[in-house]
């Protein structure tokens, strides 16, 4: 799910007041549409899955994270435990930072939120609960759990509907393939400057040439190397603005 | 996968997807993280999704297991989806694509 543009949309702003449920619910709907089509396609891969049905649905309960619960399933057929987890820790890096991110907010909040409140922290509530700078306690904590719990019920339910639907799609549909191009989409959608382009790249590249690397663990070589690259060319890029903001000077 | 390594697996990756979501929240509340980390895990996402789309499109058989039709049909919903900035427009046109090249080859 990527997180998109500006979420705040002015008018739901000010058509209910701000910090109530009915003004987080307003907020919230209109980010969760792009996550339909991928909560489908989560549902689908669930028939798909070597996990029994009823636990690969026990993600929407136990992990609620698209792409998480997604690589789960779909690997299940050909990982080890051990790379499943690893994979998943891995695609959760980005979780590290909305919860960084969002720490100061929780300063001020009770110690039960404090716990429950991070299991709902999903790409569009960190999108949408990041911004609400003007809330803040009790008000910042009502959107919070309102947005959250919407989110909740309803990727649950977009996931089952898939679930439903998906196993009464013939085999020769091809809908496997979907978690591959929903995956592609993602990086797509989330690439904004060049360091991301190079992370990609390379991240494709080394697992293709990794793909024998036994369990699995091509996923992860690729991942370590898009990350360094990605990391290595954003530091490249601002010695380079540096330098050219030297000479600029010296002029 | 048996239900028992399937539960197994299911609970730890709930188990991580929570630690990295709340770690900060319920035990660093103020310290922010150093810059370079940061700046590295912004990374993370693009370099890790796109190892996955090689990985699941080979579908565990090396690269013996990528087939044409479908690095086509990935091909498109790139495209796609770097043009229109709509995930529901790429899955379906990568879809279509698959489908068509399917009938006709």
């Amino acid at each position: 799910m990527p997180a998109a543009d500006p979420p705040v949309d002015p008018l739901t702003e000010t058509s209910a007041p701000a910090g109530t449920s009915a003004a987080a619910l307003r907020a919230a709907i209109p980010l969760f549409i792009p996550a339909i089509p991928f909560g489908l396609v989560v549902g689908v891969a669930i028939t798909d899955s070597a996990m029994p049905t009823a636990v690969a649905w026990s993600t929407n309960v136990v992990i609620f994270a698209g792409a998480a619960q997604l690589a789960t399933v779909s690997l299940a057929a050909t990982a080890t435990w051990l790379t499943l987890v690893a994979t998943a820790a891995v695609i959760n890096l980005r979780h590290v930072m909305y919860s960084a991110a969002l720490s100061p907010r929780f300063n001020d909040q009770p110690r039960w939120f404090r716990w429950v409140g991070p299991f709902l922290l999903i790409d569009q509530l960190f999108a949408l609960t990041s911004v609400r700078t003007s809330l803040s306690g009790p008000a910042w904590r009502r959107f919070y759990l309102t947005a959250g719990i919407f989110y909740f019920l309803s990727w649950t339910t977009v996931v089952s509907i898939g679930l439903v639907v998906g196993s009464s799609i013939p085999v020769e549909w091809r809908l496997g393939v979907a978690p591959a191009i929903m995956f592609a989409g993602l990086v797509v959608l989330g690439l904004a400057n060049r360091p991301g382009i190079v992370a990609a790249v390379v991240g494709a590249g080394v697992c293709l040439l990794a793909l024998d690397v036994p369990n699995n663990g091509g996923i992860l070589v690729g991942a370590i190397s898009g990350v360094t690259a990605g990391y290595l060319a954003d530091v490249a890029e601002v010695r380079r603005a540096e330098a050219r903001r030297g000479t600029a000077d010296e002029r | 996968m048996n239900t028992v390594p399937a539960i197994a697996a299911v609970l730890s990756v709930g188990m991580i997807t929570y630690a990295s979501r709340a770690g900060l929240i319920v035990f660093l509340a103020d310290r922010p993280l150093p810059t370079n980390i940061s700046r590295a895990l912004r990374y993370v996402g693009p370099a890790v999704l796109s190892a996955l789309t090689v990985n699941l499109l080979a579908g565990g058989q090396g690269i013996g297991g990528v087939e044409f039709v479908e690095v086509a049909a990935l091909g498109v919903s790139i495209v796609v989806a770097a043009v229109a900035r709509n995930l529901l427009a790429a899955l379906a046109a990568g879809m279509v694509t698959l489908w068509l090249l399917l009938w006709l080859l």
